[in-house]
């Protein structure tokens, strides 16, 4: 594919003016990378991402509990959670900024508005989903409401989490992004409109951008691979060790 | 030991248990037949303490079942969603120990003996979906082992294995039963299984209620073979098999 798109550029498929072959992008990431410029805008996207998905985390795992072994509690809300959920992130911007103004903090709270429904849902769906099997045998053999949450409910909710996580994690990303090419707030997304505006940077803008597509696939990666850690129990992870 | 006095239980006012009267004695092992929906399982559930009777009552040495007894232990039909696929074969079997108040020490040698019990005592450390069925089955056995039950409930446990796997977990229970002292209430629609295991056979039918007790008068001695050939093997059997499918005098079956 990076062969077929140098090819269209300097065949005069693609205008060179808008679309710089892979052969100017990749130099201008090295330069990047090399100079050390990279790594304070990636930090600070990434700060972004943390915290929000951390914020969303905690706040969607514990109401999610509640609120999936809890009837009442899935009765009471759900209607305000089905008012809430199909708002775009992004039309909260302005809001967001009045509130919290340009800076880290409009950031996370967008990050964390985002990521928190499919956290939120995956665990209320996980919960739901609890073998009742399972929960019998626990009850059976002694163990008590809250040890059957912590031993049986928790982990057996664990799979639906991580799938919660890994959706959570690139509407984070996204998310991040656009606050930072929206609203301004430091990060990837700055250099990517700054990059733009300064013309003839057109290699450094894809290289920025570049930045933010091997940030969301790392982030993917590492998810995976703790899934994989913590989830080894699961059908979609066992190895062939029978 | 175990007293079911005029046990009741409606869903909707449908009864699926109604007017369930039997007793269990020390170190008995009693087998429970049923056609399926008889309502052997909600029959279970109240014997367990998972769910509030209706009318009527269960008691276990004289104290009344108002939750799961700590001297009593379940063997489910469905071994793969008992045992927890997060847990190793070992920690399946040792989990329930800390909440009925062993210690670590304790609990660890209860594990190591119940499943030596079973013939899993090197398997401890594998998860129990790398396992085979039967040997799944033989890791609940263990669960309920290892908790040290006076009385061991068990719904349908072998159903879902091969007939030679069932075989031997079979002849497992019985010399289980006998080195361990421990109380058998089985429930099996299987009237060959209910006939070798039991010394008596309780035949149920629907809503859940006691039809006929069949005292099963063979040789304390079980075998797959011999046991089986006796004449008057065959004699329970159709007298279990007559008794499942008599109708009702009361006419509570339309």
């Amino acid at each position: 594919m990076v062969t077929a798109l140098e090819v269209a550029v300097r065949i005069g498929l693609l205008p060179q003016a808008w679309f710089p072959p892979p052969s100017r992008i990749v130099p201008a990431f090295v330069e990047l990378a090399v100079g050390g410029e990279l790594f304070a805008p990636v930090g600070q996207t990434l700060q972004g991402w943390v915290l929000g998905v951390l914020a969303a985390t905690v706040v969607a795992v514990p109401l999610g509990v509640v609120i999936g072994s809890l009837p009442l509690a899935h009765r009471l809300t759900r209607f305000m959670l089905e008012f809430l959920r199909p708002i775009p992130p992004v039309a909260l911007i302005p809001a967001a900024v009045l509130i919290f103004g340009s800076g880290l903090d409009m950031k996370v709270f967008l990050i964390a508005f985002g990521a928190f429904w499919p956290v939120l849902l995956q665990t209320v769906y996980g919960v739901h989903d609890v073998d009742p099997t399972a929960r019998d045998a626990a009850r059976c053999y002694g163990l008590g409401a809250r040890a059957v949450l912590v031993r049986i409910t928790v982990p057996s909710a664990l799979p639906y989490l991580a799938t919660g996580l890994r959706i959570a994690s690139a509407i984070a990303l996204i998310l991040a992004v656009t606050s930072e090419i929206v609203v301004g707030v430091p990060g990837i997304g700055v250099r990517i409109t700054d990059a733009q505006a300064a013309g003839g940077a057109e290699d450094v803008m894809y290289a920025w951008i570049l930045a933010a597509g091997l940030l969301g696939w790392a982030l993917n990666a590492v998810l995976h691979a703790v899934e994989r850690r913590v989830l080894h129990w699961h059908p979609s992870y066992r190895g062939g060790s029978r | 030991m175990l007293d079911v006095r005029e046990l009741t239980k409606t869903y909707d006012g449908v009864a699926a248990v109604a007017d369930l009267t039997f007793t269990v004695g020390e170190h008995e092992f009693v087998c429970i037949v049923g056609s399926s929906g008889c309502g052997k399982t909600t029959m279970l559930r109240c014997l367990s303490g998972l769910v509030e009777p209706t009318s009527g009552g269960v008691t276990l040495h004289g104290a009344r079942v108002d939750g799961p007894p700590r001297d009593m232990a379940y063997v489910f039909q469905d071994y793969s969603r008992s045992l927890l696929p997060w847990m190793t074969v070992a920690a399946n079997v040792s989990f329930p120990l800390p909440y009925k108040g062993l210690s670590k020490a304790e609990a660890a040698a209860a594990t190591a003996e119940a499943l030596d019990a079973v013939g899993l005592g090197d398997r401890g450390d594998a998860y129990p979906w790398q396992l085979s069925g039967g040997m799944q089955q033989r890791v609940a056995i263990a669960r309920a082992l290892a908790y040290q039950p006076r009385i061991l409930l068990m719904d349908e446990p072998f159903a879902s294995v091969d007939a030679q796997t069932r075989a031997d977990l079979e002849d497992l229970l019985l010399r289980i039963w006998r080195r361990y002292r421990i109380t058998i209430l089985f429930v099996t629609h299987d009237i060959d299984e209910a006939v070798y295991l039991s010394q008596r056979v309780l035949v149920l039918h629907r809503p859940a209620h006691v039809h006929e007790v069949v005292e099963i008068d063979l040789p304390a001695e079980r075998d797959q073979l011999s046991t089986k050939r006796l004449p008057g093997f065959g004699e329970l059997r159709t007298r279990v098999l007559s008794s499942l499918r008599a109708p009702d005098p009361a006419g509570v079956n339309p």
